[in-house]
């Protein structure tokens, strides 16, 4: 009998064109909390997905508990207690979340000894005790339509612990959260591990493996590196083995050459779908070779500011130019052709055509024109010429090439897509929106670059980020936006990250 | 007054129970047009299991009513596998799947039925005749003003339609398998993740979509057609899919649209008779139900909404 409750040897499991796990071995004990590190695409979820019940391995044994197993459902996985935590939440939004939670798990009852219901009240008040018990309190009652974001994740969380789980398996928690819910998360997880739970924590965040981890094993392209103790370990070390080589988290940029104005925004209004104004007479101006960043508290209205320039918002007073022609009431095409490139916060949605392939998605802003299109007819060469070259320069990764479908692609690589495309359209002004929200530490560094080197070569970029040490880090002039209204705009050498935080609390009026 | 009250009744609660076996299918996310064919099939074997057996023991085809009922409902079942396969284990086109089973139960049934005429019975016929069910009168309760036309003249499956139908909103709101074929049909990943296989619910969630539209069909062939032929499929199956879509897939509001298409039927055909028209009109006011399903259709179709993942493949590995 070893230490270790969970323990995972010799395991390889294969994908078409992929090896997504390569002889990978891991041992767990009880009580701890273990993170697995790495890049997208580095074969951590796959490796959990094993433990979870959704495949099996091709090679390789598992041992719970020090009992070999055959993992073969979900289900099978929470009679062993694991309980799978999902990234994407598995919810029914219509059901109340005492429904999603009790869901394949319900316990009934029976009316006049025949007629058999399902007994929601009962469910309703355990429910309650339990998410009082963890900290984790929720309004049983409630549709999952009506929650948040994070209170979704509560009920996931829920779910598995109303099945008794004691092995808990968290997929990129924090990956759809705000800071102030990441803290509150963390401060769950370790609750549960001081609780006598098993934790398995999939991230590629440092600073959180940093905060709460025990151990953290190091996975790259499918192999293990290193299995580590998180207290002796430098933060420097673990990211240099999670991406395999030297990082640089500081980026090294020239000074900026400001040229010509490129875009002008003047007494911008925006209002919601609601009727509130969410921009407030807003205006600034930013040149050719210059990072404009609009830092702000989440939802203050500096997404508004860049769906109103890209023209996926309608303006309600003021005026938007671009090199000195008024674009405020243009279409969409006509900004993008006047040279616009648009990185959108939602890459799912906005940025991707999800079950196109790759090379149709590389060239979705040119696909009208020559040579892509012939008078009408698409030229399906020259998609594919385009789509393996950008594939190339911009180290665009997947399963199948420019065949691969960009579902099937991980996030980092989806969001390489993306970027690849609007720098190709060679615009004078692009547009980030959180550029690097849910991507790894190695594909930051990569995008922090690519937009320097944009910048440097006479673009006008205008970056919206929550991120305040991106910000600081890549901006040549930042304005500060509280509640719809642009506080403070100064260079980013004139002002220091807690300045910035507090004209973005609304603290300090000019 | 009186007969358009009946009459409709008759017609909308056979209505009724087809567009609930159209509920259950499409809240387990498999769309199910296939409808118009399991009430047709399941009236085609109730039927024929009647005639025979009348035929062999000499008994009254009045007498073996509630045999044909439970035979229907066993075929519209085993004619519905049919489509459960092809769209859950194939993950075929729901769509295609169930337009073929219409055009597939049509063909096959007035095949079989002059086929079986003539060979067993020695008849030139394309249609078995039943008759019309027995109905019976609440005494007390038919005197009342109005209303009292509701226990007039009742044949004895609107009864137990009734009773079927109080029984399927339980099934489907009160139980664990209700709840999980309602998820399967708005999040089945969700479904899957639980542990519950969605294929399995699914299925048999297609399966009472046939079986309560066999039960329907029987009730049409031993009412308003008293006979099984060809002439059952009059499109009632479409019917109910746009009363479900009117109720937005929910029972208690397709029941109000299957009265109404029930009494639109008995109203236009009151009309047509008390003005004396020739019979041509009275085939104009025969179309006020489907008049009525376009005019509804503009006011309904904004505000419903189908269950999530309606007519979706379940894909495991889709993400």
């Amino acid at each position: 009998m070893s230490d270790y409750i969970v323990e995972m040897k010799h395991i390889t499991k294969r994908f078409p064109g992929i090896v997504a796990n390569d002889n990978v071995s891991i041992g767990i004990k009880k009580g701890e909390i273990f993170a697995l590190l790495g890049e997208n695409g580095a074969g951590k979820s796959t490796l959990m997905s094993m433990l979870g019940g959704m495949y099996e391995p091709d090679e390789g044994d598992i041992y719970i508990r020090g009992e070999k197993v055959q993992i073969s459902s979900p289900n099978h996985a929470a009679k062993l207690n694991i309980g799978m935590v999902h990234q994407h939440f598995k919810l029914v939004s219509d059901y109340t979340i005492t429904e999603n939670i009790i869901l394949g798990v319900e316990p009934v009852k029976k009316l006049a000894g025949i007629f058999p219901y399902v007994d929601i009240r009962s469910a309703n008040r355990k429910i309650e005790e339990l998410s009082k018990s963890f900290g984790l309190e929720v309004d049983p009652t409630k549709k999952i339509s009506d929650l948040t974001v994070s209170m979704q994740q509560r009920v996931e969380i829920l779910k598995v612990l109303y099945r008794e789980a004691d092995i808990l398996i968290f997929d990129e928690p924090t990956a759809v959260l705000t800071p102030q819910e990441i803290d509150f998360l963390l401060g769950i997880i370790e609750g549960l591990r001081n609780g006598g739970k098993t934790i398995i924590l999939i991230t590629h965040k440092l600073e959180e493996i940093k905060k709460v981890a025990d151990r953290c094993a190091v996975l790259n392209k499918g192999k293990l590196i290193d299995v580590l103790d998180v207290k002796e370990t430098s933060t420097r070390k673990m990211a240099q083995l999670m991406v395999g080589r030297e990082v640089n988290l500081k980026s090294d940029k020239n000074p900026a050459a400001f040229k010509e104005e490129v875009l002008k925004v003047e007494h911008l209004n925006v209002k919601n779908e609601d009727g509130f104004e969410v921009v407030k007479d807003v205006s600034f101006t930013i040149k050719s070779g210059e990072i404009f960043a609009i830092a702000g508290v989440a939802d203050n209205g500096q997404v508004e500011i860049a769906d109103a320039i890209a023209g996926l918002t309608k303006v309600s007073g003021g005026e938007i130019l671009l090199n000195g022609k008024d674009i405020t009431n243009e279409s969409i095409r006509k900004r993008t052709e006047a040279g616009i490139s648009y990185i959108p916060e939602d890459r799912q949605s906005f940025g991707l055509v999800l079950d196109f392939d790759l090379s149709t998605n590389l060239a979705l802003k040119q696909y009208y024109r020559e040579p892509f299109a012939k008078k009408g007819i698409l030229n399906k060469e020259e998609f594919e010429q385009f789509g393996s070259s950008l594939i190339d320069k911009y180290d665009i990764r997947s399963g199948q090439g420019i065949k691969t479908q960009v579902r099937s692609m991980s996030g980092g690589n989806q969001q390489k897509t993306i970027i690849g495309r609007e720098i190709e359209l060679q615009s004078s002004l692009m547009i980030f929106v959180q550029p690097t929200r849910g991507v790894d530490i190695g594909a930051i560094e990569n995008i922090h670059k690519m937009m320097i080197k944009e910048r440097d070569q006479g673009r006008a970029i205008l970056l919206v980020s929550l991120e305040l040490d991106e910000i600081m880090n890549v901006a040549d002039t930042i304005g500060v936006i509280y509640n719809g209204q642009l506080q403070k705009i100064a260079s980013s050498e004139s002002l220091t990250t807690n300045e910035v935080g507090e004209y973005m609390m609304g603290a300090k009026h000019e | 007054m009186d007969t358009i009250i009946i009459d409709g009744l008759s017609f909308a609660l056979p209505l009724f129970i087809i567009a609930i076996g159209g509920i259950y299918s499409e809240k387990s996310g498999i769309t199910n047009l296939a409808l118009e064919g399991f009430q047709g099939f399941g009236a085609f074997i109730g039927a024929l299991s009647a005639v025979l057996m009348a035929n062999a023991s000499g008994t009254d085809i009045q007498n073996l009513f509630y045999v044909a009922l439970l035979f229907s409902m066993i075929g519209g079942m085993g004619f519905s596998i049919i489509h459960a396969v092809l769209c859950i284990k194939f993950k075929a086109d729901q769509v295609i799947s169930g337009v073929v089973i219409n055009i597939l139960a049509l063909a096959l049934t007035t095949f079989l039925t002059a086929q079986i005429n003539s060979f067993v019975f020695g008849t030139a016929s394309d249609k078995f005749q039943l008759g019309v069910s027995d109905r019976f009168t609440i005494e007390g309760l038919a005197n009342i003003p109005v209303i009292g036309a509701v226990f007039t003249n009742v044949y004895p499956f609107e009864v137990i339609i009734i009773v079927i139908a109080l029984f399927a909103w339980y099934l489907l709101y009160k139980t664990k398998f209700g709840m999980r074929l309602r998820a399967s049909g708005e999040n089945p990943h969700s479904v899957d993740a639980a542990g519950v296989d969605v294929a399995k619910t699914r299925f048999s969630a297609v399966l009472i979509s046939g079986l309560l539209s066999g039960l329907g069909g029987m009730c049409f062939a031993y009412s308003i057609s008293a006979n099984f032929s060809s002439n059952i499929y009059m499109g009632y199956g479409f019917l109910a899919i746009a009363a479900l879509i009117f109720g937005n897939w929910r029972i208690l509001p397709t029941l109000a649209a299957c009265l109404l298409f029930g009494f639109a039927k008995s109203g236009g055909a009151f009309i047509a008779q008390s003005m004396a028209l020739p019979s041509s009109f009275t085939d104009l006011f025969m179309i006020l139900p489907y008049v009525l399903t376009l005019l509804l259709l503009i006011f309904f179709s904004k505000s419903n909404r189908a269950p999530r993942a309606l007519g979706e493949i379940y894909d495991k590995g889709k993400r």
